[in-house]
């Protein structure tokens, strides 16, 4: 569960974050929606504790990211804007990596890891050095490294951007697993049909700023427009003017 | 697993398979050592080549007895037939370094108890010659005192009356020290290896991490940002030792290797010793490595960083090459400046001096706790949000 309470965040005289607030439930996919610049990535690096917003609140599992960003980075996965990977290390050696650096006992990291291969279908390519792999094959690290502790809220941002079909699908379906085990999935997307594919809410931000919430319907219903897109344009514009 | 540990133990792992840091680390240590015996080879072959000085004389029958002396000083000559133009037109095109002319009338002048000049046709421009010049020119000053004070002994008076003020050297410096003097070279190179075997580690570990998109993957994760940079500094430490190491073992093999009792120092050079060495230098590569992270997290690139940390390698050089050309007084707060304090434990151990506990413990813990401070600032700079920016 994240509640993000009316947040702020400015670089200098650029105010990338206005007074966002919205709330991503257990068990539901919420996208984050809008156009490039609109501070997506910048509201979840503030929930993932990378930036200190300036006023307001952000709250995973009732746990303050500001005053506890260690115990809130505990309770998250995270697939970042930066998707690098060491190419000197094997695609098991980087989920050992980022699962010891939660703290996890070798046992578990051992049962954490197999069942991940497993999930993430990539046994074949787990004791290979990460160099000269294909794109798909390079999300599934990035994917796996970011779940190997099993946590309870998993934030993506722009995790379908520049992948082909096959890549793509795998993503969809593992955040439709993550959703079937009551996770908390909270995902950005400037793609529209992504969006209204994946998720359950949606939250439409434009400008740093939330300018529409709620279910695929609703916001259709609210804009009297019959596609998504159209109403994310309208939207979005409306705000603009 | 402590969370230092584990980035230590992944930065290692990484370094261990990466080529260019391993080449760069250990291209160093294994050259060194080359060059230092090249280099003291060079060094006794010149000292020796200055042991046998050959003189071409010209008119060498007219002065039998000064020949003579001259070969019972290990001098040989060489009869030189041409005329003394010839020999200046020779030396000229520096095919002889100097001729000696004994003029035709040298026995009747000593007959006569008169001055006799003896021609040093020479290139006075020629700075290579200058020794042996200067070791001729103080030959036949040697005879001519000797000649002298025989010609005063036979009229019963002390030869001493000539003496009127001499100098006397009294060399301080223990064999072994000159010796170290010689070699001073040694601590350089291990002071050098210090920056640079742990620099691969150092920029791939940060300026890398930037570069290939990991480092925002890194910093999310539930560990405090020191605790990463204390693990990258260790591992890129472990790197920096081991070239010193190798650089110390390395060098002073090469060093028994050439014979350097033939130009009268002796060197010896225990087990002991080398581990004092070793300790002696060991904090450096807690510096060293320290202040490459530094330049690495401001740099842009991996490319930017090197042309930082190559700069940055210089540092060391001053203090060594000072040392060199402005011989000091050891005083014990000297031991607390970071790298002269290396240079100066390492010139002390090597020259078979007692260095006091408490050299080791200043300049260790000088060391140790300025590369502690850069650490905590580079972690600071890690802290600050726009690192992921770059």
């Amino acid at each position: 569960m994240i509640e993000v309470h009316a947040i702020s965040k400015a670089f200098g005289d650029v105010e990338a974050v206005r007074d966002i607030s919205f709330s991503a439930e257990n068990g539901v996919v919420t996208g984050l929606l809008g156009p490039n610049g609109a501070g997506k990535s910048t509201t979840l690096r503030i929930l993932y504790g990378l930036l200190a917003q300036d006023s307001g609140t952000a709250l995973v599992d009732g746990i303050d990211i500001q005053s506890d960003r260690r115990l809130a980075q505990q309770k998250i996965g995270v697939l970042p804007d930066s998707h690098g990977l060491y190419v000197r290390l094997t695609a098991r050696e980087h989920i050992h990596y980022f699962g010891r650096l939660h703290q996890l006992d070798e046992n578990l990291l051992e049962t954490r890891t197999r069942d991940l291969l497993e999930l993430l279908n990539m046994r074949n390519i787990a004791d290979r050095r990460v160099e000269g792999f294909s794109t798909g094959e390079r999300m599934k690290v990035c994917l796996a490294r970011a779940l190997i502790h099993d946590p309870p809220n998993v934030l993506l941002d722009e995790p379908t951007n520049g992948l082909d079909v096959m890549t793509t699908r795998t993503v969809r379906e593992i955040i439709s697993e993550l959703k079937n085990r009551n996770i908390t999935v909270l995902f950005s997307s400037h793609l529209m049909h992504e969006v209204s594919r994946l998720c359950d809410h949606i939250v439409i931000v434009s400008a740093g700023t939330v300018v529409a919430s709620g279910t695929p319907d609703e916001i259709r219903n609210s804009t009297d427009e019959e596609n998504l897109e159209d109403a994310f344009v309208q939207l979005v514009e409306r705000d603009l003017i | 697993m402590h969370p230092v540990s584990v980035v230590l133990g992944k930065e290692f792992r990484d370094a261990r398979r990466d080529k260019r840091a391993i080449l760069s680390a250990f291209l160093f240590p294994v050259f060194a050592p080359v060059f230092v015996y090249f280099m003291l080879t060079a060094i006794i072959e010149l000292r020796s080549d200055v042991d046998k000085l050959t003189l071409p004389i010209i008119g060498s029958d007219h002065a039998p007895d000064f020949i003579q002396w001259l070969k019972e000083r290990d001098v040989r000559i060489e009869p030189f037939t041409l005329s003394p133009d010839d020999a200046k037109q020779a030396v000229k095109e520096k095919q002889y370094e100097l001729v000696l002319v004994i003029p035709e009338n040298y026995q009747q002048r000593l007959a006569e108890l008169r001055p006799i000049a003896i021609e040093i046709i020479q290139d006075g421009s020629r700075n290579d010659a200058r020794t042996t010049v200067n070791r001729t020119q103080e030959l036949i000053r040697d005879y001519n005192r000797e000649i002298a004070s025989l010609r005063l002994i036979a009229r019963g008076i002390s030869p001493q009356v000539m003496q009127v003020v001499v100098n006397q050297d009294i060399d301080v410096a223990s064999k072994q020290e000159r010796t170290a003097q010689a070699l001073n070279f040694i601590p350089l190179y291990v002071i050098l290896a210090a920056f640079v075997s742990g620099m691969g580690v150092a920029v791939d570990s940060t300026a890398g991490e930037r570069e290939r998109k990991t480092l925002e993957p890194l910093i999310l994760n539930p560990v405090e940002r020191y605790q990463i940079v204390m693990g990258k500094w260790f591992a890129a430490t472990i790197f920096a030792a081991a070239g010193m190491g190798m650089t110390l073992i390395l060098c002073v093999f090469a060093m028994t290797q050439v014979p350097l009792e033939l130009i009268g120092l002796t060197i010896q050079v225990e087990f002991s010793q080398m581990l004092l060495m070793f300790i002696a230098t060991l904090p450096l590569a807690f510096l060293s490595t320290s202040l490459q992270l530094l330049l690495g997290i401001f740099a842009k690139s991996f490319k930017d960083a090197q042309s930082y940390i190559g700069l940055l390698t210089f540092l060391p050089v001053v203090p060594s090459v000072y040392t060199m050309f402005n011989p000091i007084a050891t005083q014990d707060w000297m031991f607390a400046l970071p790298m002269l304090g290396q240079h100066l434990l390492l010139v002390d151990v090597l020259g078979g001096k007692e260095v006091p506990l408490l050299a080791y413990l200043y300049s260790g813990a000088s060391c140790f706790v300025v590369g502690m401070g850069v650490v905590l600032i580079t972690a600071r700079l890690f802290q600050r949000e726009s690192i992921i920016n770059g």
